[in-house]
């Protein structure tokens, strides 16, 4: 359908020794919206840099349209980018901001007016323009700087975590809005963030990155449903991780039981890592599970309740609406499609335990606290 | 609204202010504007002051000129500075410093001994063969006199501005379709205005009362406003005049201060009112 814009091939980056990135290989189709997805120190801010041509990859090649482009500068390059914080020129008004692009490339004076004019109307900034930068709110800053960057008609936006700085009321409707903003204009978008939510929500194609290097692309769903290994499992939503042994297609064996399963290909006896969604499984009574364990944590979510449930000494996570409380032993069942088997990586081990569920929410204690700030 | 509970802490500061520097304006304006020999009020003094524009405009050239060389000395090497590593920046700031900490006047006299006639300059010219040069006593002497001592104020804002800029800014700028030259048009400069405008009002205040640079490495011909007012106090030749000739130089940076900062915009950072 559509074609390769895009494609990064080997590429290494290392600063002062130290590897940023690890053999990136990646193609992007025109139109497409795609997101680099990863923890902080991924390599996926790097990834982009060298897409925008602000760092020079230590080896391997980026060729857009089918150039080579490693050498050439950010100014020569069909691509504009939303930058982190936006980067809004502080000595501009809006509209001078957003016609900054255009005056550059010499574009006469009527179309420049017509053009910004445009934008300002599809970023909801009409009546903005004479505005100093620096009196608008983060919302319209954002908007502002997407502004400035689309209004140059490029082929590809780079967009880095765009949205980091907003609440999240303001980040949901700018999701939408952005995502509107790229269909209408059918310009490739390449989308960095390190949350989750959004990359499933907004993209065509799902990048997760760890260590410098790529560890799935996929459809969302497929990301989703489908993890690779441990750390995309854990990465993208939430995920029971378990030791398993695939006895042989379609059937395999963890927890000393052996379950029917919808997946093939693997080894015999070959040792795997089974994931289980805490949202796909069924709470039944206990005469009818297929495993029995002891309701150990119970927390309100809002939509539902996130229960810790211990199975012979492994603590899992269960999303379930209704309320169990703590000391209720409880049955459950898994259907082969909620099983999700993976080969073992160097992740396997390292996440998918919820024995410490209660310092995960320390974690989110002090990214609550840090909000308040 | 809140109350601003550490009022009290410029008491120190008012009565110093007040002791020091708003009763000898006072005594000044009140010299100004009485007759010398009488005591009593009159504008003779104010009248006599025509006499000397041709000298207050010469002042006002010379620090012009001197800002401007300073700019354009300047910008550079505090671009230059502002874009090294942590450590080099310390040490060339240092660098910028270290004329200051030797004394103003040393400073001029070492200018005296490589300029005049007989100095080191022209020693060196004879000793070669070439003609001797007429060096002190000309308005370029004393134009370099200002330039050289005043530099680092311009350097130092302009620093402190420049090394304030965003990196990112000029990404964006390189990222809209600026090349170099474009990105230094649109995006840096018109962000070191603040520190240009304080610069050189740094230069230009300190240049335009001058008195000690004009009589070591001028002549007759570039007398300037500062020495014709040390003159009527110091030769007591008439402390009145001279009253009103400080009266209207102050003035004058006033004038200068302020049209600076309207063009500026007052509200920028880094710029600085003297």
């Amino acid at each position: 359908m559509s074609k390769e814009l895009i494609r990064l091939r080997d590429l290494t980056m290392e600063f002062d020794g130290e590897r940023i990135l690890d053999g990136i290989n990646l193609y992007i189709n025109d139109h497409e919206f795609l997101t680099l997805l990863g923890p902080s120190g991924c390599g996926k801010t790097t990834t982009l840099r060298i897409i925008g041509g602000f760092l020079t990859p230590t080896s391997g090649t980026v060729t857009f349209d089918g150039q080579t482009i490693n050498d050439v500068p950010p100014y020569k390059r069909q691509i504009n980018t939303v930058f982190q914080r936006y980067a809004l020129f502080p000595h501009l008004d809006v509209y001078d901001n957003i016609a900054f692009g255009l005056r550059v490339a010499k574009v006469p004076k009527d179309e420049v007016d017509s053009r910004v004019r445009e934008m300002l109307e599809i970023v909801s900034l009409k009546g903005y323009e004479n505005r100093r930068v620096d009196s608008l709110s983060g919302g319209q800053q954002q908007r502002v700087a997407i502004a400035r960057a689309l209004v140059n008609r490029p082929k590809v936006l780079l967009l880095d975590e765009p949205l980091g700085a907003l609440d999240l009321r303001l980040r949901k409707d700018m999701q939408n809005e952005l995502k509107r903003i790229q269909q209408a204009m059918g310009i490739t978008f390449i989308y960095v963030t390190h949350d989750q939510e959004e990359a499933l929500s907004m993209s065509d194609t799902v990048v997760v990155m760890d260590k410098g290097r790529i560890q799935q692309i996929g459809r969302p769903e497929d990301i989703y449903n489908e993890p690779k290994n441990a750390f995309v499992a854990d990465f993208i939503g939430e995920s029971n991780i378990l030791d398993g042994v695939m006895l042989e297609d379609y059937r395999v064996r963890f927890f000393g039981r052996v379950f029917e399963c919808v997946d093939k290909g693997f080894a015999p006896n070959e040792p795997v890592d089974v994931v289980i969604r805490p949202e796909d499984i069924d709470i039944v009574p206990k005469d009818q599970g297929h495993l029995v364990g002891t309701v150990t944590g119970v927390t309100f979510k809002g939509l539902n309740y996130d229960i810790i449930v211990e199975f012979k000494g492994f603590k899992w996570l269960i999303q379930t609406t209704d309320y169990h409380g703590i000391g209720t032993t409880i049955g459950i069942r898994l259907n082969p499609e909620d099983i999700h088997i993976m080969h073992k990586s160097e992740y396997s081990g390292m996440f998918g335990d919820y024995s410490s569920y209660s310092a995960e929410y320390d974690e989110l204690t002090e990214d609550a606290d840090g909000e308040e700030e | 609204m809140k109350k601003n509970k550490t009022g009290f802490l410029s008491i120190p500061y008012l009565i110093w202010m007040t002791a020091f520097t708003l009763i000898p304006l006072g005594v000044v304006a009140y010299y100004a504007l009485t007759d010398p020999a009488t005591g009593v009020f009159s504008l003779r003094n104010v009248r006599e002051l025509s006499l000397y524009m041709p000298v207050l405009w010469r002042s006002i050239g010379y620090s012009l000129v001197s800002a401007l060389l300073c700019l354009v000395l300047g910008y550079p090497a505090a671009y230059y500075i502002a874009h090294c590593g942590r450590t080099t920046q310390k040490f060339l700031y240092m660098l910028v410093m270290l004329p200051m900490c030797m004394s103003f006047l040393l400073r001029t006299l070492a200018w005296v001994g490589l300029l005049q006639d007989t100095g080191i300059i022209n020693n060196i010219l004879a000793a070669i063969g070439l003609p001797r040069l007429r060096m002190i006593r000309t308005p370029g002497a004393v134009v370099l006199g200002m330039v050289y001592n005043y530099l680092p104020y311009m350097i130092l804002p302009l620093y402190a501005t420049i090394v304030k800029i965003d990196g990112r800014l000029i990404e964006a700028a390189e990222d809209l379709g600026c090349n170099g030259v474009q990105v230094f048009a649109r995006v840096v400069l018109p962000l070191s205005v603040p520190g240009i405008l304080s610069g050189v009002t740094m230069v230009f205040v300190p240049a335009v009362s001058t008195f000690y640079i004009s009589q070591k490495l001028g002549g007759t011909d570039t007398v300037l406003i500062g020495d014709v007012i040390e003159r009527q106090f110091k030769q007591g030749s008439n402390p009145n005049l001279g009253a009103a000739l400080s009266l209207l130089l102050m003035i004058l940076v006033f004038v200068c201060t302020g049209i600076m900062n309207h063009f500026g915009g007052s509200s920028e950072e880094g710029s600085v009112m003297v």
